[in-house]
């Protein structure tokens, strides 16, 4: 603690004690203004509670959004990695066709609201698909099966899982367009001469992906990856306004039941701060290490 | 070359049959749709899908993070009279028209009003509740104002996106400002703190939120406006769906249980404990 106070400035001080008036200040503007009754004790009862009924404990409303949220991020984001793999080396094909449809995409994906995107995907893509392969059905049949303990651990409550699903392919198609562009500079970061020298010693265009390049490319492609990775749990809040219920919408939930507006929405707030800032340490130190 | 390029063009082939394949599918499944009634797929699934949102006390989250409210009591009582189980979907009011359109459950019962608007999208069975709308006025701001007075340019009103009060202010006040907002508890918000003078929204909500704010919440005028009576809301082109639903709810007028569940949720405080 010494230290940190020999290594500061007087100047810094200064800056430091304005910073604190002016939140002060804001802060006493606010709660003048704000006509609000304050009830932050009831929140935790939100998270994890004693049901009175089942007599056990159990994850209340935010917590059970925030398990949504986790298991619809991780799933999407493997999705999304293996659609971006795809993408990103379709768009350093050789060929002209899988090249442009691959920039399409792309350039369709980035150029639209997520929001619009999301819409967009879930009425025309997803919910095809899942009628198409009848997905429904099947959900309710293991929903109401004996043993479905490991699919309820994967996929949460099996008559919600046409819903997760909708909600991981949205999810994904849309992050797949920036993976890609992710992977394609990677991929193009690879020295020209190398892509040649492989093919010179008789490899095929797969071989020299798989041996030459992309080992090389993975390296460089990590860090804008996992960046990525935190992006996406972040868009998830967008998948609410299709009715997914992940942790925004539950908080969405909480607010329309009991008025709690800010307290619901800061703790939800603190709840994406911690995954993501924990994730960025994490990811920081991984890189470190490699 | 020449190879590849043929190859693509078989992949494109097989890639647009597909398409089309797939398409022709849907409009068999919509046919069908149009054909059997929901009541016969809610039969076979053994499961009532009942797409529903938000807000008190048609339906909320209790502390145990359960469904509970008047929606969720009809609903219950639905699909126990038609020996089914019952699932909740709750969805987002302003895409709960086109998510039910889209299938994604069977029948909307969440306090919707009927409208001849809605009315051209989905059917609507009778009404089996009615609740007017009340103003919610910051005592302060509107202290000696006149009905006649909230049409004016100095009166913002706030209400929820997508809900009938909505319409109502934009008709009733054309003058006043409004601000929409995505749930009831942020439009309430604004008439707290100042940011405007009045909201709309059905009752019991207003009272509430007024008895809770005594100091600077009321609700001024002893009026129900706008009491055009709630209905489930079916997909169109289904005569066998609402003929089922209304002769369930005639019958349930009848037995005195809408009544009695209804004056539960709406006329009486019982079930406050068991939410907050």
């Amino acid at each position: 603690m010494e230290k940190l106070f020999k290594k500061l400035h007087w100047l810094d001080f200064l800056v430091l004690g304005c910073v604190i008036a002016f939140f002060t200040y804001v802060f006493v503007q606010m709660s003048g203004n704000l006509n609000y009754h304050w009830r932050w004790e009831k929140i935790p009862n939100y998270i994890f509670k004693y049901h009175t009924g089942r007599e056990e404990w159990f994850a209340n409303v935010l917590l059970q959004g925030l398990i949504i949220t986790i298991r619809v991020s991780i799933y999407a984001s493997i999705l999304a990695l293996i659609f971006g793999v795809i993408l990103g080396i379709a768009r350093c094909s050789n060929n002209l066709v899988v090249r442009m449809l691959a920039r399409t995409y792309l350039e369709i994906l980035r150029n639209i609201p997520p929001l619009v995107v999301i819409f967009i995907f879930y009425f025309f893509l997803a919910e095809q698909l899942i009628q198409a392969l009848s997905i429904e059905n099947w959900s309710y049949k293991v929903a109401k099966m004996e043993n479905n303990n490991i699919w309820e651990f994967f996929c949460g409550d099996m008559r919600r899982f046409p819903s997760l699903v909708s909600g991981v392919i949205v999810l994904a198609l849309f992050e797949s367009a920036f993976v890609g562009e992710i992977v394609r500079a990677g991929i193009q970061s690879i020295d020209r001469g190398q892509r040649e020298a492989a093919r010179s010693i008789g490899m095929s265009s797969f071989q020299e992906m798989r041996y030459i390049v992309l080992p090389q490319a993975m390296k460089k492609i990590m860090p804008p990856m996992a960046n990525q990775f935190i992006t996406l749990i972040k868009d998830s809040s967008i998948i609410s306004l299709i009715s997914v219920q992940e942790l925004t919408y539950k908080t969405a939930e909480l607010v329309s039941s009991t008025h709690m507006i800010f307290e619901a929405w800061l703790t939800t707030a603190a709840f994406y701060f911690v995954i993501c800032f924990g994730l960025s340490l994490f990811f920081t130190k991984l890189e470190r290490r490699t | 070359m020449n190879i590849t390029r043929r190859l693509l063009g078989g992949v494109f082939a097989v890639a647009l049959a597909s398409i089309s394949f797939s398409q022709a599918t849907f409009a068999g499944t919509s046919q069908q749709l149009g054909a059997e009634s929901v009541i016969e797929t809610i039969k076979k699934r053994g499961v009532i899908k009942i797409g529903l949102d938000l807000f008190v006390p048609w339906s909320m989250r209790d502390k145990n993070g359960d469904l509970v409210g008047f929606e969720p009591d009809v609903g219950k009582k639905l699909a126990a009279d038609m020996g089914v189980e019952v699932e909740f979907v709750p969805t987002k009011w302003a895409g709960i028209i086109p998510a039910l359109v889209a299938g994604k459950f069977d029948v909307i019962i969440s306090g919707m009003t009927v409208t001849p608007a809605r009315n051209l999208t989905v059917n609507f069975s009778e009404p089996y509740a009615f609740s007017g709308l009340t103003i919610l006025a910051n005592t302060a701001m509107t202290e000696g104002m006149a009905l006649e007075d909230y049409n004016s340019e100095d009166v913002t009103f706030t209400c929820r996106r997508g809900a009938t009060p909505c319409v109502f202010i934009q008709n009733k006040f054309p003058k006043a400002k409004l601000l929409m907002f995505d749930e009831d508890g942020a439009s309430t918000q604004e008439v707290l703190n100042g940011n405007a003078h009045a909201t709309m929204a059905s009752e019991p909500g207003p009272s509430q939120d007024a008895r809770r704010n005594p100091e600077t919440l009321n609700v001024p005028f002893n009026i129900a406006f706008d009491a055009g009576g709630e209905g489930f809301a079916m997909r169109k082109s289904d005569p066998d769906a609402l003929a089922y639903f209304n002769s369930w709810i005639r019958r349930h007028n009848h037995t005195g249980w809408l009544k009695k569940t209804h004056d539960y949720w709406f006329r009486g405080d019982a079930w406050h404990d068991q939410v907050e």
